[in-house]
């Protein structure tokens, strides 16, 4: 019987080459199709502004008086647009100043329920709340929040709620199927 | 660039039509023929409010209280000129009815020309246009669909497909308080201060005038503010200066010049007279109507000699100072994002201080001159973070009274400053 001599590294080469054609082959009989990509890609779009809009919920709705309005705003910061930043920075003094008076401390749990809109580089989401405790001026521990997200170069950011007039708008288009509008397109 | 857009078409507008300065049209008095604005305009300064309509409600009974924010002139008659910010005019529009826009000068049947531009340049591209054609092809451009909204025949909200300019709009204001792009004239709006943009702070309200003298006039300089670091020269942020945790000093001063007030007094004087004599009188001079004989009785009356002028410096002295300090959005997104990549987890430690009252506190009062002042030190501020604070201090002032009657409401003034805190970063020398 002849006898073929091998190296160890010629056969560690063999190895790697069956395991690189075969991976190859399991790639290409796999391969999703174009549709299917696009719609993996907007799924994964919707992961992430949903995850965006819930962690932005809890740090706006996570209230601890102790901790103070400048670290609260800070958390909210990290999560939001610079525009979404200032508008908490400059508009939540008086909002601020009841939580101190009633000594407010309160954690947040929120959920996605549904996109209700979304023109490719802002989203809007509908949330549902649940508060351990209820904040100064109501008595409620369950809410429904519409909120706007804006992509930007670090991912979905938190950009405002919408305001009432907004909501009943979109709340009055029923429940016709979210369309994709292009930006700036009159 | 999107701000940048914005920005240009808000300055574009800015320019106001010398159409106004004609005849007896009530902008006569507020724009000269060429265009600039009259200089008997009493400059009531730049004025904050919160209004309802200008609130973002939030789940929970919670609201985000935004600022409404005013540039007003008074004419000498009485007539207060309104210039809202970008931000607050989007919002006045939007609500036309609450914000008193509708109560301006130049009703709707005239046409708000340049607030159709404005509006149609700032949110038109938010608009889903062809959703507004299918359902109202009454609306053959843009123009009459905006005039609707401003009419309040059209709910604008339905249409919108876009939603960030909003915040958009609201940072270009806070970045850039001075960009107005429409005058708003409410007729007679001193003596109906509270139904207008601002309400009555400023509004100047003399008293009324005597008959023989002229009208009582008021003229005041706009207050000088400073907010300004003193020390040191190049501040550390305090994570690098562990021994001294020095931190920077902040300085506020408002020095506010008197309202100066000038009026005028009548003044009689006792003069001899022959008057016509009454019955039961002994005529005792003649009172030159003709007769030869004494006809009348001597007598004293008061005749009006002359108007005497007074100038009164009245006081208008700080009432309320508040100073605060902001890391502001782009320092921010260094510190995460540049800084970030080269020393883990780099973060922001503390973005916003409240200097005065809080770390500091002020003083104020007012010299026999009436120039009142107020200054203010915030020491050892701890700047935990590199990068550009937004300085931004606030002021309202008391008013004038002059002998019990109010010459001129409190002023809400403000100022804007930077300071840069420095961070020493290791660099590689070749």
């Amino acid at each position: 019987m002849k006898e073929i001599p091998v190296s160890k590294r010629n056969l560690i080469i063999a190895v790697i080459l069956a395991v690189v054609i075969a991976v190859g082959i399991l790639v290409i009989e796999n391969w999703p199709l174009r549709t299917e990509q696009s719609s993996a890609a907007a799924t994964n779009e919707d992961s992430l502004g949903s995850t965006a809009a819930v962690n932005a919920i809890d740090q706006v709705f996570q209230v601890n008086y102790q901790e103070g309005k400048e670290a609260w705003l800070e958390r909210i910061c990290e999560v939001s647009t610079p525009a979404g930043c200032e508008l908490f920075s400059t508009g939540a003094d008086r909002m601020w100043e009841k939580y101190v008076d009633a000594k407010s401390v309160v954690t947040a749990a929120s959920q996605a329920v549904e996109k209700v809109a979304d023109n490719g580089s802002e989203q809007v989401w509908q949330m549902t709340i649940t508060l351990s405790s209820p904040l100064p001026g109501s008595n409620k521990t369950q809410d429904t929040a519409y909120v706007v997200l804006a992509k930007t170069e670090s991912g979905w950011k938190f950009d405002r709620f919408l305001m009432e007039e907004e909501i009943n708008a979109i709340l009055a288009r029923g429940k016709t199927p979210t369309t994709t509008v292009e930006e700036g397109k009159k | 660039m999107k701000r940048f857009f914005l920005i240009i078409v808000v300055l574009t507008l800015l320019i106001p039509s010398a159409v106004y300065a004609q005849g007896t049209d009530p902008w006569s008095e507020v724009f000269q023929p060429d265009g600039n604005l009259n200089p008997d305009l009493i400059d009531l300064g730049v004025t904050t409010d919160h209004p309802d309509w200008m609130s973002i409600e939030l789940p929970f009974g919670q609201s985000i209280d935004l600022d409404a924010n005013y540039h007003r002139y008074q004419t000498p008659s009485g007539n207060i000129v309104v210039l809202p910010s970008a931000s607050t005019l989007f919002f006045m529009a939007m609500n036309p009815q609450e914000s008193g826009l509708t109560g301006s000068y130049g009703s709707l049947g005239n046409g708000y020309g340049s607030l159709i531009s404005f509006l149609g340049l700032v949110a038109g591209d938010n608009l889903d246009w062809s959703k507004v054609q299918a359902e109202h092809p009454e609306y053959t451009s843009p123009d009459q669909f905006w005039g609707a909204v401003l009419n309040g025949q059209q709910d604008v909200w339905t249409y919108f497909s876009g939603w960030g300019f909003i915040t958009t709009l609201l940072q270009m204001t806070w970045n850039d308080g001075a960009l107005r792009s429409l005058y708003l004239l409410y007729l007679n709006g001193s003596q109906n201060c509270a139904a207008i943009p601002g309400g009555c702070s400023g509004i100047v309200t003399p008293p009324p005038p005597p008959r023989e003298c002229p009208d009582p006039t008021v003229s005041m300089q706009q207050p000088v503010l400073v907010i300004q670091k003193t020390a040191p020269n190049n501040p550390l942020v305090v994570g690098q200066d562990t021994e001294n945790r020095r931190g920077a000093d902040i300085q506020v001063r408002v020095t506010v010049p008197p309202v100066i007030f000038t009026w005028y007094e009548p003044i009689y004087e006792e003069r001899d007279v022959c008057r016509s004599v009454n019955s039961g009188e002994t005529a005792n001079c003649n009172t030159g109507a003709g007769s030869v004989i004494n006809d009348g009785v001597s007598d004293t009356e008061m005749v009006f000699k002359e108007c005497r002028t007074h100038v009164e410096h009245l006081p208008d002295a700080v009432a309320s100072l508040q100073a605060t300090a902001a890391l502001d959005a782009a320092s921010q997104d260094w510190i995460t994002g540049r800084l970030g990549q080269t020393h883990y987890e780099a973060f922001v430690h503390q973005a916003n201080f409240t200097l005065i009252p809080g770390i500091g506190s002020w003083t104020g009062g007012c010299d026999g001159g009436g120039t009142c002042t107020a200054t203010g030190q915030a020491l050892r501020v701890p700047f935990a973070d590199p990068g550009t604070f937004n300085l931004r201090m606030d002021v309202v002032t008391t008013g004038t009274r002059f002998r019990g009657v109010p010459i001129t409401q409190p002023r809400r003034v403000g100022i804007d400053g930077t300071m840069q805190v420095y961070v020493a970063l290791p660099a590689l020398v070749p």
